[in-house]
Parts: C-alpha cells; sequence; structure tokens
C-alpha cells in the first residue's frame, strides 16, 4: 500500500544487526530514530557488509512479512503462526479450567474464574446489567485474545525462531489484525443497535441536533480507526523501543522498558475491550428518551 | 568501516500491508469467540451463576433459620417467664393455704382450750358450790349441834 524499502543496519563493534523499514513520510521525522535515520540516508540499495545471521542477537525488522500465498490470496504467516499459538494457549487454559468444574473452585478453574468475573464486569458496566450477558464472549474475547497476543509478544523471545521472512512477533503488532478487531467492533456495535431499536438506530445520527450529523457519521470511521492504530501503534512501538534498548544495551538497561512494556499491552487489552463495550452499550442505549427518563 | 549498510528490495510488505490476513484474521477470531464460548464463557458462567444461587438461598435459607430460631427463644423465654410467674403463684397460693390451715388450727385449738377451761370452769364452780352447800348444811348442822349444847348446857 506504501512505497517500502529494507535496511539492515549493523553495528560492527558488536556485530549487532538493526533491520528496519521506513516509509517515505517516516524518513522526514528523523527524530524518531535518529540513527537509523543515518541509516537510511543513502536511501541504498547498496549493500557493504552482511553479518551471517547466526551471529544475530538481536536485530529488528519492520514492516517485513513472511508471505504465504493461499489461493492467490498473500497472507502474513507470521501473524497467523503466533496467532495460532494464542489461540492454542486461550484453549488449553480454557479446557483445563472447565474440565471438571467444582462448585467451591480452586486453582486454575479459580483464576479462569476470575478472569471471567473481570470480563463480566467490564461488559456489565459498560453495556448495563440488562443486557450484557450475550456480548460476553465478544468483549471477552477481544480482551483475553489482545491481552495474551500482547504478553507473548512481551514475554516470548519469538524472535529466536527464525522464519524465511520477517520475525515471528505478538500478532498485534500487524495493522491486520487490529484493523479486524477494530471492524468486527465496529459492525458489533451496528448489529447490538439495529438487533435493539431496529431503523430507529438511524435516529442517533440526528441526536441531539441535526446539526451534529456529519459528527455523528465520521465517528463511525474514527471509532474504528482510532481503535485500531491505538492498539497496533503502541504494541509496535512497545516492540520497537525495547528492541532499539536491546541492541545498544543487550543487558539490564532494557529491563524497565519491557516491564513498561507489559503494563502498556495489559493496559491496550483493557482499553480495547472497554471501548469495544462502550460502543456497544452506546448503540444499544442510543442517545434518546431512554437516557433522559 | 564502523557503520555498515544493507537496504534490500522485496516487492510488497511495509508497515501498513493490508491484505487477506485482514478478513482471515477476523474469521479466526470469531471462530475463536464462538468456541470460548462453548468451553469457556458458557460452562464457568454457568458455574458463577449457579453458585450466585446456591449461595444466595444459602443466605436466605439462614435467614429464615435465624428467624427461626430466634422467634423459638423468644417463645422458650416467654415460657420460662410463664412457668415463673406460675411457680411464684403456686408458692404464694401454698403459702396462703398453709397460713390459713394453720390459723384455723390455731383458732380451733384456742376455741378448744377455751371450751375446756370454761367447762372445768363451770365443773369448778359446781363443785364450788356443792361443796358451800356441804358446808351450809354441816354450818347448820354444827350451828344447831353447839346450839342445842350451849341450849342444853343452860
Amino acid at each position: 500500500m506504501l512505497d517500502t524499502s529494507y535496511g539492515l543496519l549493523s553495528l560492527e563493534r558488536n556485530s549487532f544487526a538493526f533491520f528496519t523499514q521506513f516509509k517515505p513520510w517516516l524518513r522526514e521525522s528523523s527524530t524518531i530514530f535518529p540513527a537509523t535515520f543515518c541509516a537510511n540516508l543513502k536511501n541504498g540499495l547498496e549493500m557493504i557488509d552482511l553479518v551471517p545471521m547466526s551471529l544475530l542477537l538481536a536485530k529488528l525488522e519492520v514492516g517485513e512479512h513472511f508471505y504465504w500465498e493461499i489461493a492467490g490470496l498473500k497472507i502474513h504467516g507470521q501473524v497467523f503462526m503466533t496467532s495460532w499459538f494464542v489461540i492454542a494457549l486461550l484453549l488449553l487454559f480454557s479446557v483445563l479450567a472447565t474440565r471438571k468444574i467444582e462448585r467451591i473452585p480452586s486453582g486454575l478453574q479459580n483464576f479462569m474464574e476470575y478472569g471471567l468475573e473481570f470480563i463480566r464486569d467490564l461488559a456489565k458496566g459498560q453495556i448495563g446489567e440488562k443486557e450484557y450477558r450475550p456480548w460476553v464472549p465478544f468483549v471477552g474475547t477481544l480482551f483475553l485474545f489482545i491481552f495474551v497476543s500482547n504478553w507473548s509478544g512481551a514475554l516470548l523471545p519469538w524472535k529466536l525462531i527464525h522464519i524465511p521472512g520477517g520475525e515471528l512477533a505478538a500478532p498485534t503488532n500487524d495493522i491486520n489484525t487490529t484493523v479486524a478487531l477494530a471492524l468486527l467492533t465496529s459492525l458489533a456495535y451496528f448489529y447490538a443497535g439495529f438487533r435493539k431499536r431496529g431503523l430507529g438506530y438511524f435516529a442517533r445520527y440526528i441526536e441531539p441536533t441535526p446539526i451534529l450529523l456529519p459528527i455523528n457519521i465520521l465517528e463511525d470511521f474514527t471509532k474504528p480507526l482510532s481503535l485500531s492504530f491505538r492498539l497496533f501503534g503502541n504494541i509496535l512501538a512497545d516492540e520497537l523501543v525495547v528492541a532499539v534498548l536491546v541492541l545498544l544495551v543487550p543487558l539490564f538497561v532494557p529491563l524497565p522498558v519491557m516491564i513498561l512494556g507489559l503494563f502498556t499491552s495489559a493496559i491496550q487489552a483493557l482499553i480495547f475491550a472497554t471501548l469495544a463495550a462502550v460502543y456497544i452499550g452506546e448503540a444499544i442505549e442510543g442517545h434518546g428518551e431512554e437516557e433522559h427518563g | 568501516m564502523s557503520w555498515t549498510l544493507l537496504l534490500a528490495v522485496e516487492e510488497g510488505g511495509g508497515l501498513f500491508d493490508i491484505n487477506a490476513t485482514l478478513p482471515l484474521m477476523a474469521i479466526q477470531f470469531l471462530i475463536l469467540a464462538v468456541v470460548l464460548n462453548k468451553v469457556f464463557y458458557s460452562p464457568l458462567g454457568d458455574a458463577i451463576d449457579e453458585r450466585d444461587g446456591y449461595v444466595n438461598s444459602s443466605i436466605v435459607g439462614a435467614k429464615e433459620k435465624l428467624a427461626k430460631a430466634e422467634k423459638i427463644a423468644q417463645q422458650y423465654e416467654q415460657e420460662l417467664a410463664e412457668s415463673r410467674r406460675q411457680a411464684q403463684a403456686i408458692i404464694a397460693e401454698a403459702q396462703a393455704e398453709a397460713e390459713k390451715v394453720a390459723s384455723s388450727q390455731i383458732a380451733a385449738a384456742q376455741q378448744e382450750a377455751q371450751a375446756n377451761k370454761e367447762q372445768v370452769q363451770k365443773e369448778i364452780d359446781a363443785q364450788k358450790a356443792s361443796a358451800f352447800e356441804v358446808l351450809e348444811g354441816q354450818v347448820a348442822s354444827l350451828t344447831q349441834q353447839m346450839l342445842d349444847k350451849l341450849l342444853s348446857a343452860a
């Protein structure tokens, strides 16, 4: 979709390599990554040195993908590989927790019930006591999938597993995943609104006053846009910062940033799920008389 | 040469490379939501609801039992007070009866004693009277004899 190029900048001193790729517009803003910016001065297609891949302790790749072709369609293999791992992890935990359900929970069942109660409270708080139940699976899966994805990206050394192209990372690191989740959220709140209020759902576009119609319509576009880019940007930025720090100082120094990354990852999952629930709740509740009455 | 630079070009790719990954990921996510609903949300949610119901019914049952126990305790207290009062009444009654019996017996005894005394008095009086009568007879006869003697002597 955009012009791309790939860069490998290796620091010969410590034989680290720095893989990166830049958009033209990113290139203009040298303040983001000064070091890599230098590397791109030539905008070069010129190879000066190539460090053997096996020697790389840390490298950074952005925008490089491991392509699979299915029925002529290109997909990002690395995203699916890690997402399958995340899904398998979720399913494994779910199955183990519900294998033997007891009235007095213990161990894994207790833990997963805590998670479920958390999700239910989240949905209940935003959608409302009456309507929240059918939305628990959607909001909950959003939260769990994003949360486990983010943490797997932050905790597991995916990069040690070499794949032919790109590198393994959190599935939420890819714009496709976040846009997919955001569009599903949009569909979900449209569905919720139509199911609850029928065509009267459109009345919300001219509430509280028809003057706001353009802004209300615009909101339907900004919601998925902000949802997807917030998550994508946060996770990608976190991984970039950690990777750059690891590149510069491989020991101990990146740890605080990694811990901060865990924190932001969890927060991003919470924000995404909460906002999805808010949008659904908004669509169900409407801005009309029910609110004031 | 401290900086080395490699820039490779590959067709496609990039940060914002949106392709078939998007719909497939969406479908995959929906399937995950459905499956998780089957194996996680539904069973554990049911378990939580069932436990809530159980706890609530237990609380209601416990409250009922507590109310019942309190009622029974109150009833017991009432009965205890009632019994105490009854006991007091019985004691008082018994005491009154005993006093009555005692006083009546005392009165009877006094009456009897009085009667005896009066009878004895009467007997004493009668004997006294008869004794006086006898004495009077003897006095008369003695007086007669003395008179006779005096008269005969003269």
